[in-house]
């Protein structure tokens, strides 16, 4: 087996990277394939309280890379899913308990026993980061359509494109759309925020009270499909991920804009 | 030139447009790690120039950086009034 490494960033923190990770995780797991979701924010462990696995926890990441377990055992395996596994980060530790190479030994390993190995990193750009991309092959970037989001997430697009031979394509979330906001032209739309990034959408999620109640209870929104907004928009990508075409919830109007009409007058030949 | 005056149109000042606007110009600026003053001094320098060979219409000038993709491009419109002698 030879699963896809990806790993989950934004620059900013607080965004919802590991929200994302959790819901996507389980969206994926629930349509079959194996699922492992690594939480590299070392030091700041939450994918498992997100879970709803926080008393599972006996071993950890860097455990593992320190060779105190077996890969195996530090796995904590979903009550709700047997295919879907946790490899807690670490909560007495800090970012430079590991580094790239072992990352990579770590990625290479949980390839070869899952279809899908989704990294949680840890906000910033620094040693942390570099360390959750390190053995990925594919990155959601997820930003809100807010100014610094934005130009956080314009960085990490920038590191990400300096890394092309390892990372084969990048797409982005946008997370916490208020379609009322952006009506009375109080906040960016997602076609601004992709007219300025100039990126693929992976995906956008509504902002949705629910997402906290879900954290409380320890189970992603995406689980039942009850949820038609944030849970609804988690599984759209889950599917998209696994290269399945869904339509974008119609939260604005992707039509052609000046910038387009621009791109076609000064290089018709791009268009 | 009407494409022109709508290229450089000047976008109304709700929260959004703002907002779209000031980031457009910070990420040309992050990612050419350009600073902030550079452009106005390539623009004098670049009027300078250009007043050698011809009168222009200052008031209506346009010089601003833009995006197509993630390349950005400098686009500059001098209107000419005459030529020097
Ligand atoms: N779509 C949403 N609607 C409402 N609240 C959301 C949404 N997405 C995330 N949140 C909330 O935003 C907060 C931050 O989310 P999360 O912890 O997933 O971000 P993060 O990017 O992992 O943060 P960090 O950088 O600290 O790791 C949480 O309180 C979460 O409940
Ligand atoms: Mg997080």
């Amino acid at each position: 087996m030879t699963g896809r490494v990806i790993v989950v960033t934004s620059g900013k923190g607080g965004v919802g990277k590991t929200t994302a990770s959790a819901n996507i995780g389980l969206a994926l797991a629930a349509s079959g394939p194996s699922v492992a979701l690594v939480d590299m924010d070392i030091g700041l462990r939450n994918l498992d309280i997100l879970m709803g696995l926080e008393n599972r926890v006996v071993y950890n990441l860097v455990d593992v890379v320190e060779e105190k377990c077996k890969l195996r055992q530090a796995l904590v395996k979903d009550k709700r899913l047997p295919n879907l596994n946790l490899l807690p980060a670490a909560q007495t530790r800090d970012k430079t308990a590991v580094n790239a190479d072992q990352m990579k030994k770590l990625t290479e390993e949980l390839k070869g026993m899952f279809d899908y190995v989704l990294i949680d990193s840890p906000a910033g750009i620094e040693s942390g980061f570099q360390n959750a991309i390190a053995g990925a092959e594919e990155a959601v970037v997820i930003c809100t359509p807010e100014m610094s989001a934005v130009r956080d997430a314009d960085r990490v697009i920038g590191l990400l494109e300096a890394r092309k031979d390892e990372i084969s394509q990048y797409r982005l979330i946008i997370n916490r759309i208020r379609p009322h906001m952006v009506k009375s032209n109080d906040m960016m739309s997602v076609q601004d925020v992709l007219e300025i990034l100039s990126v693929k959408l992976l995906g956008v999620v509504p902002e949705d009270d629910q997402v906290i109640v879900s954290t409380n209870k320890g189970e992603p929104l995406s689980g039942s499909s009850d949820n038609q907004k944030a849970g609804q928009a988690y599984r759209n990508i889950a599917k998209r991920l696994q290269g399945e075409e869904v339509p974008f919830l119609n939260l604005d109007a992707m039509d052609a804009t000046w910038f387009t009409k621009v791109v076609k007058f000064f290089n018709p030949a791009r268009v | 030139m009407q494409l022109l005056d709508w290229l450089f149109r000047k976008s109304s000042d709700d929260a959004r447009s703002k907002a779209k606007d000031r980031m457009k110009q910070m990420l040309i600026h992050d990612r050419l790690e350009l600073p902030p003053d550079r452009l106005s001094s390539l623009e004098e320098e670049l009027v300078a120039v250009v007043c050698r060979y011809f009168d222009i219409d200052r008031d209506t000038t346009r010089f601003d950086l833009q995006q197509y993709e993630r390349k950005a491009s400098l686009i500059a419109n001098f209107p000419l009034v005459r030529s020097k002698t």
